[in-house]
């Protein structure tokens, strides 16, 4: 696995500033990160499938939906405690991964990105035509149970889900199977030709990534408290998850997380500033240089700023 | 030298902050910072805000307002309420979100307890949470008719114009694909057959994105209804520009959010005439009491971007914050959020025109039951659904662009500026 003692004193350090945090930061602020470690799950969830394999998916919400509304459905409609309700949500949204994995068995590059479109647009009609009396329909549904109050206790949970999804396939991506899958992102034929089974890898990346979306998103919906589809399956959404990947640095666990607490931070401290839509132009813009300046993410550029200090040291 | 004076002045500002002297009650304003909707209702609570400081503030202390915006998205809706709550800290908060930013929020409001007005939002699933949870709805308010109210009164036009005056007997139905569509849609078909006695023939749902209307109003022609009822909030001058465009050979009237402001007849190039929409009160082509025309002239003279005048959310904006500020001074400030909304709960505003009762701003509280619809809408704003209407103004009114570009009231009657018409290239029936 090639782990060093830094990598733990990396992450040790990372757990006990999380734990800290509500200690050096207002609740407004704490607010904010709750909501940056939704979103680095999410990102996450699109590394692992995405990043790593090259299937390039623009429907990620479409599994994060199926997680987030068998859990609202099922406590809002059928008083099912949450206990069951989550485990229930992910299985659920990992059969939703393998639905998206059958166009992966013919089809990559664009013709699978559209698909995967396809399907978060289709699951967007859906829930607002199929028994909406179940989804709530177009409103969608409010007043869902939540698992903590307030921001303190909700960050713990949100911190405490974020770092076991990171650090759990952190760890497993430096296995074998992890770089199994990222060749398969560098090339599928290669690996067929070496013996092992692509669509079996394929398909560990497509369930690995709805586990983590289905959990993701059935944990979110029970912090927001409320579920509507033009929240969830929106273009806006989607970009939002895979900019957060690309400019954190996909194929690494560790970018995606970074990415998403840059922008998700970025954007809260511009409102104070902008106020309006323009701090959307600036987030746009800052993403985009920072983008254009290091495509591998920011990942990439703090690893080459610590090697430039042990060189010069 | 310059040492002791930065020591006094230091020392005068603690004194000061000590003293209470800088003390303010912080109003938090959610909403789209870049549509007509939202900027109403932030226009209209900047205005009234203005007002009460230079009377002296509320409880001797001066209002400030900051604003958090929502793009008129569900989530960012949710992270605006939790930035005016938690970095804010505002006290109260005011509203110009559409339905749907509104229920993401909710369950904050419900956490935070923030006493909030909602002006625009008039989804009746909310006051429907106030009847089963009263307590932890106890800072909500909305005071917009709720759209249950809305629609009601309409199936009376539908009776009244539309099937006693025009002879419609069949309807087709055009709504957008979104949450105010599907709910408007749905309180419409249930009530314009068994009430009106109209027919619905059929119920087109088209994507917001939609750019050509052309394929959609043959299907509406094809339908063999009588006329076309549309429900449009978003876009909704693109289905009334080609709708006029294309000379569609029948009537359309419904909602059409677009045609709710002064700037319609510009963003439809013109080309928005024959087209009537219900519109919550006042709207434009609205005659307005001598305190609504005094807020417009304030509105016009700080103002010179759109909307030209405010939609009506802006009045609630502007009555709904002072009968807040009122509520507070009588509760002893926003913190006892029981003794606020009990308070809130007594605001009644009676504006007349010409000796009569034109609007009233105040709130339906848990027990009066509305005689026609025959059921409670706590914390709801006032209305009437029963000329003569010397109880409160209609829940709405329906308004017709004319093909010259003047506007007017059509319905009702005590309220009425115009006759409603069809445009000149549709046969009468």
């Amino acid at each position: 696995m090639g782990l060093r003692w830094y990598h733990f004193a990396l992450w040790g350090a990372f757990i006990v500033g999380l734990a800290l945090l509500p200690e050096l930061v207002s609740k407004g602020t704490l607010r904010t990160i709750i909501f940056a470690n939704y979103l680095a799950i999410f990102a996450i969830s699109w590394d692992v499938l995405s990043g790593r394999t090259g299937y390039i998916s623009f429907g990620h919400p479409f599994l994060i939906g199926i997680g987030a509304y068998t859990t609202a459905i099922l406590t809002k409609r059928f008083d099912v405690p949450v206990e069951i309700s989550i485990p229930v949500a992910v299985v659920v949204t990992m059969i939703g991964g393998l639905i998206v994995l059958l166009p992966a068995l013919r089809v990559r590059g664009s013709y699978f990105a559209m698909i995967t479109l396809a399907f978060m647009e289709l699951m967007y009609q859906l829930v607002q035509v199929i028994r909406p009396d179940l989804t709530g329909g177009t409103r969608g549904m409010s007043g869902l149970p939540t698992l903590t109050r307030g921001a303190v206790n909700g960050f713990y949970l949100s911190a405490f889900l974020m770092v076991s999804v990171a650090l759990s396939m952190w760890l497993l991506m430096r296995t074998r199977l992890g770089t199994a899958l990222s060749a398969i992102g560098m090339n599928e034929e290669s690996v067929r030709g070496s013996g092992l089974s692509a669509t079996k890898l394929k398909m560990v990346a497509f369930l690995l990534s709805a586990a983590i979306a289905g959990l993701g998103g059935a944990f979110y919906v029970h912090y927001l408290g409320t579920i509507a589809p033009r929240a969830l399956f929106e273009i806006n959404f989607a970009f939002t998850i895979i900019v957060a990947a690309l400019i954190g640095g996909a194929s690494t666990i560790v970018g995606p997380v970074i990415g998403a607490f840059f922008l998700t931070l970025l954007l809260e401290y511009l409102r104070p500033v902008l106020p309006g839509a323009e701090r959307y132009l600036i987030y746009g813009g800052v993403a985009l240089l920072l983008y254009m300046y290091q495509p591998r993410g920011i990942y990439e550029i703090i690893q080459q700023g610590l090697a430039r200090v042990r060189r010069s040291s | 030298m310059n040492y002791k004076m930065t020591t006094g002045v230091v020392a005068l500002t603690a004194g000061l902050m000590a003293s209470g002297a800088y003390a303010e009650i912080k109003v938090g304003f959610i909403g789209s910072l870049s549509s007509d909707t939202g900027l109403s209702t932030l226009r209209g609570a900047e205005i009234a805000i203005e007002e009460l400081n230079a009377a002296g503030g509320v409880m001797g202390q001066q209002i400030t307002m900051v604003s958090a915006d929502t793009g008129e998205d569900v989530t960012e809706g949710i992270k605006a309420y939790e930035y005016l709550a938690e970095t804010e800290e505002v006290d109260f908060i005011i509203s110009g979100s559409i339905d749907d930013v509104s229920l993401g929020w909710l369950p904050r409001m419900q956490e935070y307890q923030i006493p909030t007005l909602d002006t625009w939002t008039s989804y009746i699933g909310i006051i429907d949470m106030v009847v089963e949870d009263p307590e932890t709805m106890a800072p909500y308010f909305m005071n917009i008719a709720s759209d249950e109210a809305l629609a009601t009164l309409y199936i009376n036009f539908g009776a009244d114009v539309l099937k006693a005056q025009m002879g419609f007997e069949s309807v087709v139905i055009l709504a957008e694909d979104t949450a105010f569509g599907g709910a408007i849609t749905g309180l419409v078909t249930e009530a314009l057959a068994p009430v009106a006695g109209i027919e619905v023939k059929e119920i087109i749902t088209y994507d917001i994105n939609t750019n050509d209307f052309a394929p959609i109003f043959a299907k509406a022609q094809a339908s063999g209804a009588d006329f076309i009822y549309q429900v449009s909030s978003v876009n909704s001058q693109v289905v009334s520009s080609q709708y006029v465009k294309l000379q569609v050979p029948m009537a359309m009237t419904g909602v059409n959010v677009a045609a709710l402001g002064l700037e319609y007849w510009e963003d439809t190039g013109g080309a928005g005439g024959g087209i009537s929409t219900l519109s919550p009160v006042p709207s434009v082509g609205f005659e307005l009491d001598p305190a609504s025309q005094a807020f417009v002239d304030t509105y016009q003279a700080k103002y010179s971007s759109r909307p030209k005048i405010p939609h009506f959310n802006g009045f609630n904006a502007y009555h709904g914050l002072k009968q807040a500020m009122a509520a507070a001074t009588e509760a002893g400030g926003f913190d006892d959020v029981k003794a606020w909304s009990a308070a809130m709960l007594k605001q009644d505003l009676k504006l007349e025109k010409d000796g009569q009762l034109w609007l009233r701003y105040g709130f339906w509280d848990y027990d009066t039951v509305e005689p026609v619809t025959g059921r409670t809408y706590p914390h709801n704003a006032l209305f009437d659904l029963e000329a003569p209407y010397d109880f409160a103004q209609p829940s709405m009114v329906v308004i017709q662009w004319k093909e010259d570009g003047k506007v007017g009231v059509v319905y009702p009657p005590e309220y009425a500026t115009t006759d409603f018409t069809l445009p000149s290239w549709v046969p009468a029936k």
